[in-house]
């Protein structure tokens, strides 16, 4: 009779266990059915940047970049000086020979303004202003802030900003030649608002390993930023190659902390740089 | 192991159906005083618990369950509130698992307040409501026969004759 009373205990202890098991792997199960159930919301809700990007065909983004080179032109005044433009030529020659491949037919421009600021347009289309390049010391920094800017076209956040403001139907109405207003301010939005900072660090990141490709040192990228902030400098707040304290610090140190692989040495420019500055 | 009889809705008191109900909406209340830090109901319930328990294995069980079935929403909003704060005083990203572990944390919490509306209504009708995995401990805790409440311990009030 006692091992009958045991036997039934022991069924109805281990029946205790395995269901209240049961309940905790169906809890479990819940749990993360409903962390599932976000994780598509917030998919579904704001698609990635590479998504996003993707709806943009690099012809589409092309013929954008010349509607946007058009307005650029008639708004700020460019730099026409040999000595500048030979500098540029040898500095992004040398980054754009170090890119493996690139759907871009990259054009660089030097637009003379008192703001220190560098920005791109669609299509493999970067403007430096001629006082950042007054700021930068060496041409490597210059360097450094157009390999950031390339990595942010290469990535193509360009365009997934340009998709988050607009409407794909939108962007193919600026296409098709709609309201130069819109255009305008789609320009305007281009230039003054700065990417998230994933994407900052991503072109960052980007920058660094086309920098050490191309023989140039990284830690430029981070000297650049420094120099920025140590001299306190009256830069435009929407300069998008920084970003708001202390994360800009972050990036620095991590421009800082890139480990470039054995025996790199970096090779200088045979650039007359003084004069370059004079000439701007 | 050998439990204690149910008690039928007619043999529990008013007091008893008031009390085990209170174990559920005290904590629409605190959640409310507690938000966005939501340790304050869980405190709530623990107390709660503690004043309450003796009351009745009826009234011990359904605090018992309030007060278990609290704490993995209290984690999980408690988690929310953390990574939230860290991300505002750090300037971190707000990830899209950010995003997703929030609306994880909201719809948890929502089926929490679900299921603690439905209990309340049964304890207040003198019935059982079993939660998943904290309804059966708690059933066990409330209502396991323990050495003490064996037939045959000495009764400590007794008649005058």
């Amino acid at each position: 009779m006692s091992l009958e009373r045991n036997l039934l205990i022991n069924l109805l202890f281990k029946n205790m266990r395995s269901s209240t098991l049961r309940d905790l792997i169906i809890l479990l199960a819940i749990g993360g059915g409903l962390f599932a159930g976000g994780y598509f919301l917030v998919k579904e809700l704001g698609k990635s940047d590479l998504e996003l990007s993707y709806e943009v065909s690099y012809e589409q983004e092309e013929k954008l970049g010349d509607l946007f080179k058009d307005m650029i032109w008639d708004e700020f005044p460019t730099v026409k000086d040999n000595a500048a433009d030979s500098a540029l030529k040898q500095i992004t020659d040398r980054l754009i020979q170090a890119l493996d491949t690139t759907h871009y037919r990259y054009e660089f421009t030097i637009i003379k303004n008192e703001q220190i600021n560098a920005f791109t347009i669609p299509g493999g289309n970067i403007y430096v202003f001629s006082e950042l390049m007054k700021v930068a010391e060496t041409p490597e920094e210059v360097a450094a802030v157009l390999a950031h800017e390339i990595g942010h076209a290469e990535k193509r956040h360009v365009v997934t900003k340009l998709m988050q403001e607009l409407s794909m139907t939108a962007i193919i109405g600026v296409l098709s030649g709609g309201d130069p207003g819109v255009l305008t301010e789609v320009l305007k939005n281009i230039i003054g608002n700065s990417f998230s900072r994933s994407q900052e660090e991503e072109a960052d990141k980007f920058a660094l390993e086309l920098l050490e490709k191309a023989g140039i040192s990284p830690k430029n990228l981070a000297r650049f930023f420094e120099r920025l902030n140590e001299k306190d400098l009256d830069y435009d707040e929407n300069l998008e190659i920084l970003m708001t304290h202390p994360h800009n610090d972050k990036r620095i140190d991590q421009a800082r902390r890139y480990k470039v692989k054995n025996g790199f040495e970096p090779k200088p420019f045979n650039i007359d740089w003084e004069k370059v500055q004079e000439s701007l | 192991m050998e439990f204690h009889p149910l008690p039928q809705p007619h043999e529990i008191t008013e007091r008893e159906k008031e009390d085990a109900m209170g174990a559920y909406l005290m904590m629409f209340a605190a959640v409310a005083i507690g938000l966005p830090l939501p340790i304050i109901n869980l405190i709530a319930a623990i107390i709660y618990y503690f004043v309450n328990r003796k009351k009745s294995r009826f009234i011990h069980f359904h605090c018992l369950q309030a007060l278990l079935s609290n704490i993995p929403t209290t984690l999980i909003n408690w988690g929310l509130v953390i990574w939230a704060v860290r991300n505002f005083i750090g300037h971190h990203e707000w990830t899209e698992t950010f995003w997703a572990y929030a609306i994880f944390a909201g719809l948890a919490t929502f089926l929490y307040f679900i299921v603690s509306l439905i209990a309340a209504y049964k304890a207040r009708h003198g019935k059982m409501y079993y939660f998943l995995l904290f309804g059966k401990i708690s059933y066990e805790a409330a209502y396991r026969v323990r050495p003490n409440d064996e037939p045959g311990t000495e009764p400590v009030n007794k008649p005058p004759f």
